[in-house]
């Protein structure tokens, strides 16, 4: 019992500095809060008209929602996915700076001590797609309580195996501008390839979808893990998905798991 | 001096704090410890004494849980320290040579983080935390962010969180570099109170002489073997001669100095040292090479002429030298 406590402490310790040192970073903060608005207000809203229109003389509803709803969704994701992999230079900053041997000398097992960093690197995405939710009324998309429940605990999921993807690329990693460099040809790639910002089916036939895009993106889109969180999100803000809706929380699910493991192997190797 | 601090729990407590069995390590086929043994008792003060690269480093991160031996075995206050970790770490308080706090936390942030990482309770926390800050005289920047604060700053909010969840093991990786003289003799004074109170083992390391002098044992280290250990007194006793260090003029006559005393040493780029324990033999030198010398002092035993001529080095290697000595005299308020 006084072990469960102790470690319990530990684990909020840890989780409360994550926390506390995310308050004091103004630049992630201004980021997060940016970041949402240049992709709805500019990217969202200029091409809001364009979603539906005419494709060889017929007109086509790609589907039921305007774009904007379409990709609120996907900016929440993509603020998960910035602040959750940006997480890895806090796993550097301590690696680097020597913090880390304090939490290595001290009682905590080290299962422990990733398990509270990744916690907080995830309270700390799902805030920062959070702040996304704020514009759901701009985009047009109405929120019950629940739905927002729902949505939060699904962000925090994803968060927790983007958390640990990035402590996995923190542990290959050296240095902090290889990392800057890095974390974008990740991000961006896996944000465009899943169906964040285009349906992968516009013509609601899977005859013509064949013929609207190439095979590799098709399939690029349908390996990308991403793409099945942005569904997930979709189900459950907007009540659309283009997958079974049981695919998305399970990928969700699965990433949080394995990542997580990959991580704690990689940490306990350090 | 009150001690602001709660009892420790009495209970039965091994001997032998620190125990080094043949230990072992390597760095890219380097051998960094080569069968390192070694007892510490309980509530005593023990020094690592070596120059940089020595190993001390090493055998602490080890001591620590941070490395694996690579050879031999090791356990502090009773833990093995490759299979009782957590119960190895439990005891252990550190100070490690670089700083390992969070600069975008305050002092007080920072004791929490510590306190809680340790599982101390709320109270205990705040009473704990608030006596370490008092000890080193840092209640004033409880609540600054500790990046804004200075070397030797730094270097107490360290000790003082080393302290905090009153550790049965402190170890000090080169710990005073960078603090004022009372600092330092406030720490020691404190550190020597927990010992006596409730025998706290202290485990030094360092290169430099003035912090071994109080120790009650110091070890000296070269190349990962131990070459000698004892208390201070013994150890300039027993190896500790007295030292003639002179500077030759110049180049020529340091090389006739050194044809005609081949168990002259080098000092540092210029100088020489030659045992003077023969006063015979010190007297005819100095006859023979007055004129050309620029400087003679005599040296009497301390643990850097033991080192000396345990090793045929200076402590301080030539690299660091300079540095070094600048950093000394700075930490001794310029006095030379």
């Amino acid at each position: 019992m006084n072990t469960f406590v102790m470690a319990l402490r530990g684990l909020y310790g840890v989780w409360l500095r994550e926390i506390t040192r995310a308050t004091r970073d103004r630049a992630q903060l201004i980021g997060g809060i940016s970041r949402p608005l240049i992709w709805l207000l500019i990217l969202g809203v200029g091409l809001n008209p364009y979603f539906r229109g005419e494709v060889y003389g017929e007109v086509r509803y790609v589907i039921p929602y305007t774009y904007l709803q379409f990709l609120f969704p996907a900016v929440i994701v993509l603020n998960i996915m910035y602040t959750s992999i940006q997480f890895a230079v806090s796993v550097i900053w301590d690696r680097e700076f020597g913090f880390l041997r304090e939490v290595l000398v001290s009682p905590m097992p080290r299962w422990l001590i990733l398990l509270g960093k990744v916690l907080g690197g995830a309270t700390v995405a799902m805030l920062h797609g959070g702040l996304v939710l704020i514009l759901a009324r701009f985009a047009d998309v109405t929120l019950s309580l629940e739905q927002t429940a729902v949505a939060l605990a699904l962000m925090f999921v994803l968060a927790f195996g983007l958390t640990s993807f990035g402590v996995i690329l923190a542990a290959r990693v050296r240095s902090f501008e290889g990392f800057g460099v890095f974390s974008n040809t990740v991000i961006l790639p896996l944000y465009f390839t899943s169906s964040s910002v285009f349906p992968l089916d516009p013509a609601l036939t899977r005859a013509q979808q064949a013929v609207t895009y190439p095979e590799w993106l098709v399939f690029l889109v349908q390996i990308n893990p991403i793409t099945y969180a942005v569904d997930a999100l979709r189900g459950v803000l907007i009540n659309f998905n283009q997958f079974p809706p049981l695919w998305g929380p399970l990928v969700i699910v699965a990433m949080a798991v394995v990542f997580f493991i990959i991580a704690l192997i990689d940490f306990n190797r350090q | 001096m009150t001690s602001p601090l709660p009892e420790a729990p009495q209970g039965p407590l091994p001997a032998i704090a620190i125990s080094v069995e043949k230990l072992s390590a390597a760095y890219g086929g380097k051998t960094v410890l080569d069968e390192v043994t070694l007892q510490i008792p309980r509530g005593t003060s023990f020094a690592l004494l070596g120059p940089n690269g020595a190993g001390k480093t090493t055998l602490l991160n080890i001591l620590s849980t941070l490395r694996r031996p690579d050879g031999g075995s090791a356990s502090v206050a009773g833990a093995d320290v490759v299979r009782q970790q957590t119960l190895a770490r439990r005891s252990l308080g550190v100070v490690f040579q670089d700083s390992s706090l969070d600069d975008r936390l305050s002092a007080w942030e920072n004791l929490e983080f510590h306190g809680l990482v340790y599982g101390m309770a709320p109270k205990l926390r705040r009473e704990r935390s608030a006596a370490v800050l008092a000890l080193v005289e840092l209640e004033d920047w409880r609540d600054d962010i500790v990046r804004s604060f200075s070397g030797g700053m730094r270097r107490r909010l360290e000790i003082a969180r080393a302290l905090l969840h009153e550790p049965q093991i402190l170890f000090l990786d080169e710990p005073t570099v960078g603090l004022d003289a009372q600092t330092r003799l406030r720490i020691w004074r404190y550190l020597d109170e927990m010992r006596r109170e409730r025998q706290l083992t202290v485990l030094t390391t360092t290169h430099y002489i003035e912090e071994v002098e109080n120790a009650d044992t110091v070890c000296i280290i070269d190349h990962g073997r131990i070459i000698a250990e004892g208390s201070p007194e013994a150890l300039k006793s027993q190896h500790g001669s007295r030292w003639l260090h002179v500077v030759p003029r110049d180049q020529a006559a340091l090389d006739a100095i050194r044809a005609q005393r081949p168990d002259a040493q080098l000092l540092g780029q210029h100088g020489l040292a030659l045992p003077a324990d023969d006063g015979a033999m010190t007297d005819a030198f100095l006859t023979a090479f007055r004129d050309r010398l620029t400087e003679v002092r005599f040296q009497d035993p301390t643990l850097e002429s033991v080192f000396l001529s345990l090793t045929g080095r200076q402590l301080r290697d030539r690299a660091d030298g300079d540095r070094d000595a600048e950093r000394a005299a700075g930490r001794r308020g310029g006095r030379r």
